[in-house]
């Protein structure tokens, strides 16, 4: 399997099992790779762009359905009014696919176990917003913006959360130093 | 909504070049007319953009299929026209959810139809020669991670194509700036509201895909990507989804077998055309070769003169040096269709137990490999695609795809490898596997 990042694929089912009830959702898989690879520095190789649901990137997608292929996590779908969910969860295959990187899974346990404190309770809704957040942080680049900036600019792409509710989750993630603007 | 959205084409042909209001008609043979404003005429008429026609779509797929030697510029022009098609079908059936949830008025729809039209048109202005099959060679900008060919296209955007997006008479009614166009291209922040239209750029249900396989399939002869475009078109939707989230793209109920038809055709296109054995061998090829005629082996970067002299890379250059004898020995397999042979594959959907076997067979041909290629790895991937599908009459119903779609349902990632041997080894190599393939059983 040398020509698949079996590091990517191995970080999946160990993010669902130290999820809250054994499983996480599409949207929670997709916002962890993205804290974890901006935030905590994973060289996961992902290119994450900005869609009005947060960071994103098809590859993430694409990986979980190799991981699923290979049995190391099987996915299902939940439907409930209005909408439907997916619950991921660590399947068959899921020690053969993380012995394969077992290394690189020992070296970045603490940033695993911190995007799963830090994040686990949140909600789909809340991690697109926290995602959108941290990426307009990031984007900024080395011109250092005010909190209030960022919530602003924020609602302009997520214009159902106003700006006082942006702000709150910015201040959140500012006194945890996950921010780089300032107060 | 939609007689003010067509307005522009209304207007009578005037041929008093002075007149920004002219329109024009370009014959595709995939969508019939595309048509064109002045506007538009003026950023397709800039060298930056005429390159494309310099750049084939498919790099040397016409090795295995003659007929695939069109070109990114077309591919361009369909893109931004399938990208119009959906825009105004949405505008027309999802008005409301555009109204209250995202903020439109007729005139923000106006000006953002402009603007999704720029960057469908311009999403791949900043592919290197012969397309995806030369990628690898992008520079690379810290953290390890190369750029990528909309890197360079929203840097011709924000610098070549500046003066044409923005100083056009007709821009008075618009105030697009080149930015706008760039942001909603790469996925800024500063595309601001817009941002909603990024997934007919580039997301599960984008005009891109659409485009490419419909206009790849007619110019390869197969059959393999066709889908229902124009069901696409009457049934594609804006639709609320979860609560806390922003509407997203979607199809109504009555048109989920357009959808099934649009992952079918991708799922074929992938295994017969994009990720076939010798379409991917030339791949190595030519990056072998242009390794050897590049400046310290890769393109220049998306910045200042480099992007200058990266702007003079196109397939002619290449195919001069090539001819010229500047690609080395790879350069010569391309010309003598002397390419490496697939001697091992992995079934299309590999197990545990086929990448244990693919380890036994990479072990017994040692440095016989020459190169290894994974599906997992292309440019053109075989991922989930799972669209939401709503019911018009409930809207709160809304499902994937996959609920509806037995095949789609059905339908895993591929995940094959193919281990590649040089032809004057190629017999040695196949024996050596039938050793190892006897006795696992593969």
């Amino acid at each position: 399997m040398a020509d698949i990042n079996e590091a990517r694929l191995a970080l999946i089912p160990v993010l669902a099992a130290r999820s809250k009830g054994g499983y996480m959702g599409r949207t929670a898989l997709m916002k962890y790779m993205y804290l974890l690879q901006v935030v905590r520095g994973l060289p996961l190789n992902y290119r994450f762009t900005l869609y009005s649901y947060g960071p994103f990137d098809s590859d993430v997608l694409v990986d979980l359905s190799i991981a699923e292929s290979l049995e190391g996590v099987a996915t299902e779908l939940e439907l409930y009014s209005g909408g439907y969910g997916y619950k991921i969860k660590p399947s068959s295959n899921a020690e053969w696919l993380k012995g394969r990187a077992g290394k690189f899974l020992s070296r970045y346990s603490k940033d695993i176990d911190w995007v799963i404190k830090k994040f686990g309770s949140f909600t789909s809704a809340e991690l697109e917003l926290v995602g959108t957040i941290v990426y307009v942080d990031r984007e900024s680049g080395g011109t250092k913006k005010r909190l209030d900036q960022i919530a602003k600019l924020v609602h302009e792409v997520k214009p159902h959360f106003s700006e006082d509710k942006v702000l709150q989750y910015a201040r959140r993630l500012s006194d945890d130093s996950i921010l780089r603007a300032s107060a | 909504m939609i007689d003010f959205l067509f307005s522009f084409a209304y207007i009578e042909p005037c041929f008093d070049n002075l007149n920004p209001h002219r329109t024009y008609e370009i014959r595709c043979p995939v969508h019939g007319f595309i048509s064109l404003n002045d506007w538009e005429w003026t950023v397709i008429s800039q060298p930056a953009f005429q390159r494309l026609r310099r750049i084939k779509q498919l790099a040397w797929t016409d090795y295995v299929y003659p007929g695939a030697m069109h070109t990114r510029f077309e591919h361009s022009l369909g893109v931004m026209h399938v990208a119009t098609l959906l825009y105004d079908a949405i505008c027309d059936k999802s008005a409301e959810i555009l109204r209250l949830d995202l903020a439109y008025n007729r005139d923000g729809l106006g000006r953002d139809r402009q603007l999704v039209r720029f960057a469908a048109l311009l999403h791949d202005v900043g592919h290197s020669p012969f397309s995806h099959g030369s990628e690898d060679l992008f520079p690379k900008r810290g953290h390890g991670k190369r750029y990528e060919h909309e890197d360079y296209s929203c840097a011709i955007i924000r610098s070549e194509l500046r003066s044409a997006i923005e100083d056009h008479d007709l821009n008075a009614n618009y105030g697009l700036h080149a930015e706008d166009v760039a942001a909603l291209v790469d996925g800024s922040v500063k595309a601001k509201q817009p941002i909603f239209w990024r997934d007919l750029i580039s997301g599960q249900m984008d005009a891109d895909r659409m485009d490419y396989l419909l206009r790849d399939a007619y110019h390869a002869g197969v059959s393999y990507g066709s889908f229902d475009l124009k069901r696409i078109i009457t049934t594609v939707r804006a639709i609320r989804s979860r609560e806390g989230h922003p509407p997203q793209l979607g199809i109504s109920k009555g048109g989920w077998h357009a959808a099934e038809s649009l992952v079918l055709a991708r799922y074929f296109m992938f295994t017969q055309v994009y990720f076939h054995k010798t379409r991917v061998a030339y791949d190595i090829h030519l990056q072998k070769a242009l390794k050897e005629m590049l400046p310290q082996g890769q393109f220049p970067r998306p910045v200042g003169s480099d992007l200058q002299s990266y702007l003079r890379w196109d397939d002619w250059k290449v195919l001069g040096l090539l001819a010229n004898g500047r690609g080395g020995p790879h350069g010569d397999r391309l010309k003598n269709r002397d390419h490496y042979r697939r001697v091992y594959d992995t079934p299309e959907v590999s197990t545990k137990k086929d990448f244990e076997l693919l380890e036994e067979v990479k072990d017994k041909l040692g440095k016989l490999v020459v190169a290894e290629k994974s599906a997992a790895k292309s440019w053109y991937k075989m991922g989930s695609l799972d669209i939401p599908v709503v019911d018009d009459h409930n809207t709160q119903d809304v499902r994937p795809l996959s609920k509806y779609s037995n095949a789609v349902r059905g339908l895993k990632a591929n995940n094959q490898v193919f281990l590649y041997v040089t032809p004057e080894k190629f017999e040695i190599a196949e024996s050596k596997v039938n050793e190892v393939t006897a006795n696992g059983g593969h």
